[in-house]
């Protein structure tokens, strides 16, 4: 399916600056609809400081954000998601006192939708990902595997054009990690976005993402597809030099 | 998803925390309006419009997590704005000189005056919100301070309207137990459909998760707005209601001494639900009610016995503060009343 | 032109005192993310700690009996004394909470002491005097001083100095500083939060008897709520001073104390006593432009 070249959210010479530390310089990077973006680098590299940018929770020192074209740079968070950029957290921040459907329909109302159709909206995505019997369970006496699916349940029910995932999988095990890869994996087809993975387990990264950008240090390191950067020499040594091997999991 | 026909079952689970709550207190008007002596209707009056004032408080503060310690303000607003209409067509000229000529010189029938009062209150509690809620938590709560201070001193010394710290006595009492559980009911009704609204949902969101709500979309300016807008015009229908009821407005009734009786009344029942508002009021009007009977003195045998006045305020402030440290979500714990097969649903023991 | 430096000084008087307050709120609230409502019943309790407990409007004198450096110790020593009580047994178990109930818990324990000082001496106002020889007035330049005001001032800047270099040169000053900046970091950072804690009640204590002092000398009464509007002010002071910043917490007071004395000499007399109410409208107009305070720290912040 052929988009038009617009419909994609693009940093350009993104910096950010905490005090005297520098936790990204000069980054570009560029989502496209339909696409899996995988976003890996070791700790420390600002992968998370690069999707807090990207959704508006961390103003760039110099660069700007564009979303479908337009500049969204000095849009507050929440006008950045309503323009359709969704995330989830590494910490699942689910509304705790609130049942699973009504963290969804928070987002799907966030999107506009009123009360009654977000309900369904809500409804609609628990049963794609299995979670529909949980619906009425408060958030606060989920498994820790369902949280961290419900918190991604939470971002899509925002009708993004854009998910940016913050480490889904982390502390999950090889099973539900697959599972969940799953469905990530599917999500471009399913709702039309692009979705930016931080993901650890290398293994799963290169199974799902169509391609891969690499940071270090707060710097882009390498992009391209899986295999260009499993190839790439320089990736190898900055990334993978510090794991142990390819296959390492995260924690 | 039945969307389309709701069952009667579905719509009985809707509405079964508001069902759980009305009813009893609709029973308790009922009984002590039988058997209860004068003194206890009393109580029982001034409870249910306690009700409509925190369960006022309770869709700001509750909903949004922040402390307001304005809303006497509001009700202040409301209760003077109907003295102003309805009192003493005949002195009004002489104490409250400085008003203008079509409230001076006349009357307004109750109900829209009422109606106009209640506006006011909601006008100023908007008015207000709109520069107070794009403070952070904290300093929000601190300015709603602000705001019960300023009109604190505003009313107190605005002789030739408000009759300055004196209170204005004969406005017309038309509250009955009935029109105080009615309007009881549309208070808890009221913040029901609130809570479960749009706005509900989203002000909620961001008590749970500031972070959280934005990244879901939620505007917490707006949500915030509207939840204080919509509980400054309860709780000033709490203030026509506590006039008419007792007849007389004074400015110190407004203030901090109330503000925390309001809270402690949210607080012991739990400030997250609606029950718990609800179940404040009623544990703490019973709690002020005995002891205010013992500081009154009764007899145990030939002897005479009562406790030095003061200790009921003492007692209920020592209580709250044990609540806030052995259950500090208060008596509810942030629950509203439900079923049983809904409560174990909603930990997760029945799935679907 | 001798007015003006009459305004200028009560200005400075007061706005001293409120910073004084302000800081005793800004401490507590820095190591626990406390706003702490009982700072008023610390004053209060002090001054009335000068008299005998009666129904009398003018009582007998109790510590107020003492001579001036044993009642200035003693009555030190009193708030101190409450002000670790309170924390010991009410904010304490308190202090993982969040900062709205911690707010809400001393609202209660405000409630509480205000009430216990009724019971105990009933909600008569009385009067009280002591060190009135201080109220003579001082000629310095042309222009008359009262006593008590320059008390005030040298009371106050002293404080100020002795709590700078507290905080400035001593190890656990530093850490209460680090805590008032960056509360989580400096609990990570093994912060001994007792301590701190404890020392920052402390201090606010002593703050709180020395202020209890100074206005019962200034208005020779006793009252209730004779605390309420000096920690209303400071309140005031920390939120527009930003939230946690303890040199934001100092300007606020002197910024409000200044504001007040400044409406109450050049509004018409028939808007002066409306003074509180302008402030505090001056408070929510400042926060319109500056929500998050003059001083932005950390604490206003929250990271993703």
């Amino acid at each position: 399916m052929s988009r038009p070249s617009k419909e994609r959210l693009e940093a350009r010479g993104v910096a950010v600056a905490f005090g005297g530390i520098r936790a990204l310089s000069g980054v570009d990077l560029e989502l496209r609809r339909g696409e899996v973006l995988g976003l890996i680098g070791p700790n420390g590299a600002g992968k998370t400081t690069m999707v807090n940018v990207l959704s508006g929770f961390q103003r760039p020192t110099s660069g700007s954000i564009s979303l479908d074209g337009t500049d969204v740079s000095k849009l507050t968070a929440r006008k950045i998601a309503q323009a359709g950029v969704g995330r989830s957290f590494q910490a699942a921040r689910l509304f705790r006192a609130m049942t699973v459907e009504q963290n969804l329909s928070v987002a799907a109302i966030g999107s506009g939708l009123s009360r009654r159709v977000a309900r369904e909206r809500a409804l609609e995505i628990l049963d794609w990902m299995g979670l529909v019997k949980k619906a009425d369970h408060r958030c606060d006496s989920l498994s820790y595997g369902d949280e961290r699916r419900v918190s991604i349940a939470r971002a899509l029910a925002l009708q993004p054009s854009f998910a940016l995932l913050d480490e889904p999988a982390s502390g999950m095990n090889d099973a539900e990690c697959e599972a969940l890869m799953e469905v990530i994996a599917e999500l471009p087809a399913r709702f039309g976005c692009g979705v930016l993975l931080i993901e650890h387990n290398m293994k799963v990264i290169m199974g799902v993402c169509q391609r891969i950008h690499v940071l270090d240090g707060g710097q882009s390191l390498a992009e391209g597809s899986p295999q260009d950067i499993q190839k790439n020499p320089a990736v190898r040594r900055a990334y993978l030099g510090e794991k142990a091997t390819d296959s390492t999991l995260a924690i | 998803m039945k969307s389309d026909t709701m069952s009667f079952a579905t719509i009985g689970r809707f509405w079964f925390p508001v069902l759980a709550l009305v009813i009893p207190l609709a029973i308790i008007v009922v009984v002590t309006g039988q058997f209860g002596g004068l003194s206890i209707q009393r109580t029982v009056v001034e409870m249910l419009i306690s009700i409509v004032i925190v369960v006022g408080l309770y869709v700001f503060v509750g909903n949004s997590g922040i402390i307001s310690f304005g809303h006497a303000t509001f009700m202040a607003i409301a209760a003077y704005a109907s003295a102003w209409q309805t009192c003493c067509e005949m002195l009004k000229p002489i104490t409250m000189s400085g008003l203008p000529p079509f409230l001076r010189d006349q009357s307004i029938p109750l109900l829209p005056s009422a109606v106009v009062s209640v506006l006011l209150a909601g006008g100023a509690a908007f008015l207000t919100g709109l520069v107070i809620m794009r403070l952070t938590g904290l300093a929000a709560s601190i300015s709603t301070l602000a705001v019960l201070f300023i009109l604190n001193v505003v009313y107190s010394n605005w002789d030739s309207v408000t009759m300055g710290s004196a209170s204005i006595v004969g406005l017309p009492t038309y509250v009955t137990a009935w029109l105080a559980l009615g309007c009881a009911v549309f208070a808890i009704v009221i913040a029901y459909l609130y809570q479960t609204s749009a706005f509900g949902l989203a002000i909620r969101a961001t008590r749970e998760d500031e972070v959280a709500a934005a990244a879901s979309g939620i505007s917490l300016y707006w949500s915030r707005l509207i939840a204080f807008t919509l509980s400054g015009f309860m709780v000033g229908l709490g203030g026509v209601l506590q006039a008419h009821y007792l007849g007389t407005v004074s400015i110190n009734s407004f203030f901090l001494s109330f503000t925390f009786l309001a809270l402690a009344m949210l607080i012991v029942g739990g400030m997250g639900s609606l029950a718990g508002a609800v179940v404040g009021v009623v544990v703490i009007t019973a709690m002020v009610d005995i002891f205010r009977r013992l500081e009154g003195g009764i007899s145990i045998g030939a002897e005479q016995w009562s406790l030095p006045a003061g200790t009921q305020e003492l007692i209920i402030a020592a209580f709250m503060l044990l609540i806030l440290v052995f259950r500090k979500d208060g008596i509810m714990a942030g629950r509203e009343m439900t079923l049983p097969e809904q409560e174990q649903r909603e930990k997760g023991l029945i799935n679907g | 032109m001798a007015n003006i430096v009459q305004v200028l000084v009560d200005a400075i008087a007061l706005g001293s005192l409120y910073a004084l307050v302000a800081l005793a709120i800004g401490l507590v609230f820095g190591v626990m993310r406390l706003v702490n409502f009982a700072q008023a019943d610390y004053i209060t309790i002090g001054a009335y700690a000068l008299v005998v407990p009666t129904a009398s409007v003018t009582p007998p004198l109790l510590l107020g009996a003492l001579p001036s450096a044993l009642m200035i110790g003693g009555v030190l020593v009193v708030v101190m004394a409450l002000a670790l009580l309170t924390e010991r047994v009410a904010f304490r178990p308190l202090r993982n909470s969040n900062p709205s109930t911690l707010l809400i818990s001393s609202f209660a324990v405000s409630y509480f002491l205000q009430n216990l000082v009724m019971l105990i001496h009933t909600g008569r106002p009385k009067s009280v005097g002591i060190g009135q020889g201080l109220a003579n007035a001082v000629e310095i330049g042309g222009v008359r001083v009262p006593g008590i005001q320059l008390l005030t001032m040298v009371v106050t800047a002293g404080l100020l100095v002795a709590l700078v270099l507290f905080l400035k040169k001593t190890p656990i000053g530093i850490q209460m500083r680090a805590a008032a900046e960056n509360f989580q970091m400096a609990r990570l950072l093994g912060m001994p939060a007792n301590r701190v804690i404890a020392l920052a009640f402390a201090i606010s204590g002593l703050l709180g008897g020395a202020v209890s002092l100074l206005l019962t000398i200034q208005t020779g009464t006793l009252d209730l709520r004779m605390g309420l509007m000096p920690v209303v002010y400071a309140f005031f002071a920390t939120v527009i001073g930003g939230m946690g910043s303890l040199p934001g917490a100092a300007l606020g007071g002197f910024l409000v104390g200044v504001a007040s004395v400044l409406l109450q000499t050049y509004l018409p007399a028939d808007l002066r006593p409306f003074r509180d109410a302008g402030v505090f409208m001056m408070v929510i107009l400042i926060l319109l432009v500056r929500p998050q305070g003059l001083i932005v720290t950390s604490a206003a912040k929250e990271r993703v």
